[in-house]
């Protein structure tokens, strides 16, 4: 039984932007909820612990909200003046929150009216965080200065007076209960130890800071102020490591994912960016309707909340892995079945006779094999196919023409049949990969039909249009050709500045250049 | 009633500019724009009744305004409110407009003179007015201001009657009760003031931002039965700057509950509030909201109590012009204003722009919770002046002016006005006028306006906007600039552009070089900019090689197919020549095919004939047999006149005998063969 090859399918890499595995994970979101909110949303804050709210200050409210509730399940409404930056704590039972007018103030998050009201900033309170022992909050203001406050007695333990502008952001360190880090509008972050009363660090951004943020392990500071998003080595002294310049706006807030692997940056340029914090490159990039002000993920990622300039919320969830499950599958034949004799073992002077492996033919294959050239091409030229792999048409075309029977497959068709092909090779024509098998395919039906040319008005557009393109990609690559010409003469002239240094012929140098390209 | 300039208040409330309905028949709507121009339209007709420039108009802008309510004799002829003033005595005509000012003075305008009636300066404001308010009866008027004060003028005499201190801050907002005894102030809080004794009555909580409006919504208590003291019982409403909610308070007789009632919430900050009395428990409230994305919010609701949840609107109105054709999608037209008319049924609602408003009287239909007219605002451009009245001075636009609308958001529609109509006149009397236009001032300062072409300013950006599409990999961005057709335009940016962002350009054009023609071609004009204007620089970079060999064996790879395809090209064109060319000949030839057509038929008439001939009888056999060849005769000899008419003439008549004669003779054949058939 002579065999018979099936078609080889010519396989192309793929043009334009790589599907990467991270594309994949950030792309895996639902379309995202907007909420409209009373006014810009300065911060977004998730709980650490389940059910994982997020607060959301807005104007001189914060909202808490739920999971997937649009809904606030809680407002703090009772400031006089704008919030800034409600915090939870570690355990996701109190909040803190800074106001314009210099108060912090804590909440429990089942009561109301504030547990703890901390006056002593003269300005506009944008940062508070929790220190790592939950007993102490740490607060940065428009007055220049940093205050450390007890939560149980409500006061003052220390103030840092080393910033010469606004501070505008901060964080606690996760490990260490005494060391906070702070960043300010005159360009710096300093780190701060409440055992020392002075900072024990201090790094140059270069640029208003807008966010910082501290990996968990508490090595690594990551700053964003202007364009720049930078990552600072703290073990080794504040040496810099990465500047990142990927927005062209200021970049406003931080993020890590939950895993650590990922870094996201929002920007007033209306776009997150996701980094990957082994090689620093951008693998993903959302885009917004407005400005970014601030950004949260929340426990596993499952949802990315981001904040804008003109008071919406975008809230998008993950796609639930569920319902793969749990549509029901067909039943199958058994493991068992498959195997069966398979692992049986050779005797002495048994001889084992293999059964040939059923191969499995493809439709067009099979229409090939029993030489059905016209149904075979018929196949390939269905929508289905053409659109979706298009390779797969154009192998088969190549495939009959090298028999010799391209011909004969094209011909004899009907008006509606020949739109097809024509409205194929209209869509592929221009495509280099299959250019010269389709401007091959072109010419044989130019030459079967040329009679019977003029007697349908839907094939003579066709034509029409076919010239059309063709002669626009004549036009294309007369100019390609021109350029190719310019960059010949580019390429040669810094051979021959090469050819001199070296003292080679500058004639030889060509070629090589080529052997190069190819 | 008139809504004293809603959003007036306050710096920070850039969206509305003072603006008012005269009371009561809303005939007028007096708007004092950002220019510093005071102009009153004609809410009938849409018309620029009046337009009235203060001398101090670009020091002191108007930041609020409000008409003088209707004295009880006006109620005789309703449509033209009547406030009799003592100061011009004879005159039952005057009507009075009151211009706060950002330097704390207060004009008062009148309508019916066209100029200026008094001003309020001695021991007034040294700061911004904030909000004005006129008494009902009293003929007071009560202002308030940035510095933190609240005065009470007799406007008669043009006095301070009483100034007492309203607030800690600035209090941005007033509001008089309906008996008159009462006035009601904000600042963020909210204050009611006993008018006689100058002492606050109550305290409400108020916005976290400064009040841009107060009103009260009912006159009457809700409950009858209770006495009533003009004040207990009664529903009054604030709207905020930045608040998307509107608050309604209820004074109560205890002074415990000091939150709001409940609460409307709207889409955008509130610019302009109106609303109809309820004048008893079961009529409820009508309430129109102008936001500044350029909506209206209509709420109707009986007050009745608490209610916790904010209430949405019943209705929204917006407005947006029609798209025409693919190109030019539909654009939103703000809504400025919007006012009740006195049935309570019907909105006059005033859009387009600050400069050149539209009015229109709009019918409520409630049932629809969403409203959108078409409204073509192009057409009603072109500024309508009574002539009669000389006074008036209409605003004189060049054509290449652009008017910006100021103030709104997102309404960056910038409409350009059809040349004015009445622009010679108007020359006339500027020139015999002492007051220079705007535009023979920048002439005088050697700015010409039309020295920078297009192409100038849109290189400027196209530069910065490529750098910062390549730097953050912004796709549409990087579009808006590529996709450019403009040789020039490339060009400029490509000159311009920084030297780092070359090789990122190259790649970025690598990558769009794979695509269909159409757009590739393009691409390739960028390329042959960059590789001509940035040669050296090329030349110089050492890697050149590995930067640009992908590009290179891309094109190279493409143009490989050159030859074959201007092979088929040269196919294709023959082919799709003959094709119109045989349509051609198609066109030309049908006439011809048509008159052998004729023929045909004519045939079959006469065959026809003859068959009718044989079923009548065969007796008249020889009649019909004549008439039909007669008739054939005929028939013929016409033909054969046409054919050759020449050679008719030239033979003469003998011919044409003998002519008949074989013809006759041929003719004759026919119906004896057919005869014979049957």
């Amino acid at each position: 039984m002579a065999g018979y090859k099936p078609v080889a399918i010519q396989t192309y890499p793929i043009l334009g932007e790589k599907i990467t595995q991270d594309t994949l994970y950030w792309n895996n979101y639902k379309t995202p909820v907007q909420i409209k909110e009373f006014g810009a949303v300065s911060k977004v804050d998730f709980s650490p612990q389940p059910p994982y709210n997020y607060a959301v200050t807005a104007s001189s409210r914060i909202h808490i909200y739920g999971r997937y509730s649009q809904e606030p399940i809680k407002t703090f409404s009772r400031f006089k003046y704008t919030a800034y930056c409600a915090t939870f704590r570690q355990d996701g039972r109190l909040l803190v929150a800074g106001s314009e007018d210099g108060g912090v103030q804590l909440f429990d998050i089942s009561g109301r009216a504030p547990l703890r009201q901390f006056e002593g900033h003269t300005k506009a309170v944008h940062t508070v965080d929790f220190t790592a022992d939950k007993y102490h909050v740490v607060s940065g203001a428009d007055d220049y200065t940093v205050k450390l406050w007890d939560i149980p007695n409500s006061k003052e333990i220390l103030t840092f007076k080393e910033h010469s502008d606004y501070v505008r952001c901060g964080c606690a360190s996760k490990l260490n209960p005494d060391l906070f880090i702070t960043g300010s509008y005159d360009h710096t972050v300093k780190m701060f130890d409440a055992r020392t009363n002075t900072s024990v660090l201090s790094v140059e951004h270069g640029q208003p800071v807008e966010s910082v943020l501290l990996f968990p392990s508490g090595g690594l500071l990551v700053s964003a102020g202007g364009r720049y998003v930078k990552v600072w080595d703290m073990l080794k002294g504040g040496q810099l490591l990465v500047s990142l310049k990927n927005h062209h706006k200021t970049v406003t807030c931080l993020c890590l994912s939950s895993s650590g692997q990922r870094l996201l940056s929002g920007s007033l340029d209306r776009k997150v960016k996701v980094y990957s914090t082994t090689s620093y490159k951008v693998v993903h990039s959302f885009d917004y309707a407005a400005s970014i002000l601030s950004l949260a993920l929340a426990h596993e990622d499952e949802t990315i909340v981001v904040g804008m300039t003109n008071g919406i919320l975008s809230v998008k969830h993950r796609k639930s892995e569920a319902k793969k499950e749990s549509i029901p599958r067909r039943r199958r034949p058994v493991y068992r079945t498959f195997i069966k004799g398979k692992n049986y073992m050779k005797q002495r002077d048994d001889i084992l006779i293999n059964r040939p492996a059923k191969k499995h033919l493809e439709l067009y294959d099979r229409d090939l094999k029993h030489f059905r050239i016209s149904k075979a091409l018929d196949r390939v030229l269905d929508p289905t196919c053409t659109i979706k792999t298009p390779e797969i048409t154009v192998s088969i075309i190549k495939e009959l023409n090298r028999r010799g029977v391209l011909a004969n497959a094209l011909a004899g068709r009907d008006e509606k049949e020949i739109s097809h092909v024509l409205n194929f090779l209209i869509r592929h024509l221009s495509q280099p990969r299959f250019a010269p098998v389709l401007i091959n395919a072109a010419e044989i039906i130019i030459d079967i039909y040329l009679p019977v040319i003029g007697q349908s008005p839907v094939v003579d557009k066709k034509f029409l249009l076919l010239q059309g393109l063709v002669e626009k990609e004549i036009d294309y690559q007369r100019e390609l050709l021109e350029t190719l010409g310019m960059m010949d003469m580019l390429f040669a002239t810094m051979r021959r500045k090469e050819g001199t240094s070296v003292l080679e012929h500058t004639s030889d140098g060509f070629p090589e250049n080529k052997k190069i390209e190819s | 009633m008139a809504a004293g300039g809603g959003g007036s208040g306050d710096p920070l409330a850039p969206a509305g500019v003072p603006c008012a309905f005269s009371p009561h028949s809303q005939a007028y709507f007096a708007l004092a724009s950002t220019d510093g121009h005071l102009r009153v339209w004609e809410t009938a007709n849409n018309r620029l009744h009046q337009e009235y420039v203060p001398s101090a108009h670009l020091s002191g802008t108007c930041t609020c305004l409000a008409w003088a309510p209707a004295r009880l004799q006006a109620k005789e002829s309703p449509q033209r409110k009547k406030r009799k003033s003592e100061a011009v005595g004879t005159s039952n005509q005057t009507d009075l407009l009151a211009l706060g000012t950002a330097v704390g003075s207060i004009l008062l305008y009148s309508t019916v003179k066209g100029e200026l009636h008094s001003k309020l300066v001695s021991g007034g404001h040294d700061n911004r007015v904030n909000c004005i308010q006129w008494h009902q009866d009293s003929g007071c008027l009560y202002s308030c201001s940035d510095d933190k004060h609240i005065v009470e003028w007799n406007v008669q005499a043009c006095k301070v009657k009483c100034k007492w201190k309203g607030d800690n801050s600035s209090v941005s907002s007033l509001c008089i009760s309906p008996d008159g005894k009462m006035l009601l102030s904000a600042g963020r809080t909210i204050k009611l003031w006993v008018l006689e004794t100058k002492e606050v009555y109550r305290h409400f909580t108020g916005h976290a931002t400064p009040v841009s409006s107060l009103m009260f919504t009912t006159i009457r208590p809700p409950n009858e039965s209770q006495p009533f003291d003009g004040i207990t019982g009664l529903y009054f409403l604030s709207g905020a700057v930045h608040d998307r909610l509107l608050n309604v308070w209820q004074v109560r007789s205890e002074n415990k509950e000091k939150s709001a009632v409940m609460s409307f919430t709207v889409t955008d900050e509130p610019v302009y509030i109106d609303l109809t009395l309820s004048e008893n428990k079961e009529e409820p409230v009508k309430l129109a909201v102008v936001c500044r994305d350029g909506q209206v919010h209509l709420f109707e609701h009986i007050l009745n109590g608490y209610c916790k949840k904010p209430l949405t609107s019943n209705c929204t109105i917006q407005i947006a012009t029609p798209g025409k054709g693919k190109k030019s999608t539909p654009k939103p037209i703000p809504i400025l204003a919007a006012g009740f008319c006195s049935d309570k049924m019907s909105l006059l609602l005033v859009y387009g722009s600050w400069f050149q408003p539209t009015i229109e009287r709009v019918a409520l239909n409630s049932r629809e919770p969403h409203m959108c007219l078409v409204r073509d605002i192009s057409n009603c451009w072109a500024p309508k002046v009574e002539t009669a009245i000389t006074k008036v001075r209409t605003p004189v636009m060049n054509s290449e002016a652009k008017v910006l609308v100021p103030g709104i958001p997102g309404h960056h529609a910038a409409i350009k006005p059809a040349p004015p109509q009445t622009k010679q006149v108007e020359s006339k009397r500027k020139s015999g006028g002492n007051e220079v236009s705007i535009e023979e001032r920048l002439g005088a300062m050697d700015i010409d306006a039309r020295k920078k072409g297009k192409d100038d300013l849109q290189t400027n950006s196209f530069p910065v906007l490529l750098t910062q599409g390549l730097e953050s990999n912004d796709f549409e961005m990087l579009n808006k600039v590529l996709q450019t057709r403009n040789v020039n335009l490339i060009k400029k940016t490509v000159l311009r552009m920084p030297l780092h962002t070359v090789i990122p350009l190259l790649q970025e054009l690598t990558k769009r070089l794979q695509g269909h023609p159409n757009s590739a071609v393009l691409m390739v004009q960028w390329l042959k900019c960059v590789l001509t204007v940035h040669a050296s620089y090329l030349s110089t970079l050492p890697d050149l090689v590995p930067q640009l060999g992908t590009l290179y064996q891309l094109m190279e790879s493409r143009v490989k197919t050159f030859q074959k395809l201007s092979h088929l090209h040269g196919k294709l064109i023959l082919l799709i020549t003959q094709v119109t060319a045989s349509e051609k000949t198609k066109g030309a030839t049908s006439p011809g095919q048509k008159a052998k057509l004729v023929y045909e038929e004519e045939s079959s008439e006469e065959e026809s004939d003859d068959e009718i001939a044989d079923k009548d009888s065969e007796d008249n056999w020889d009649e019909d047999e004549e008439e039909s060849e007669s008739e054939k005769d005929e028939d013929i000899d016409e033909e054969e006149d046409e054919d050759a008419e020449g050679k008719d003439e030239e033979n003469g008549e003998d011919r044409d005998i003998a002519s008949e004669k074989e013809l006759n003779g041929d003719s004759d054949l026919d119906p004896e063969n057919e005869s014979e058939e049957e």
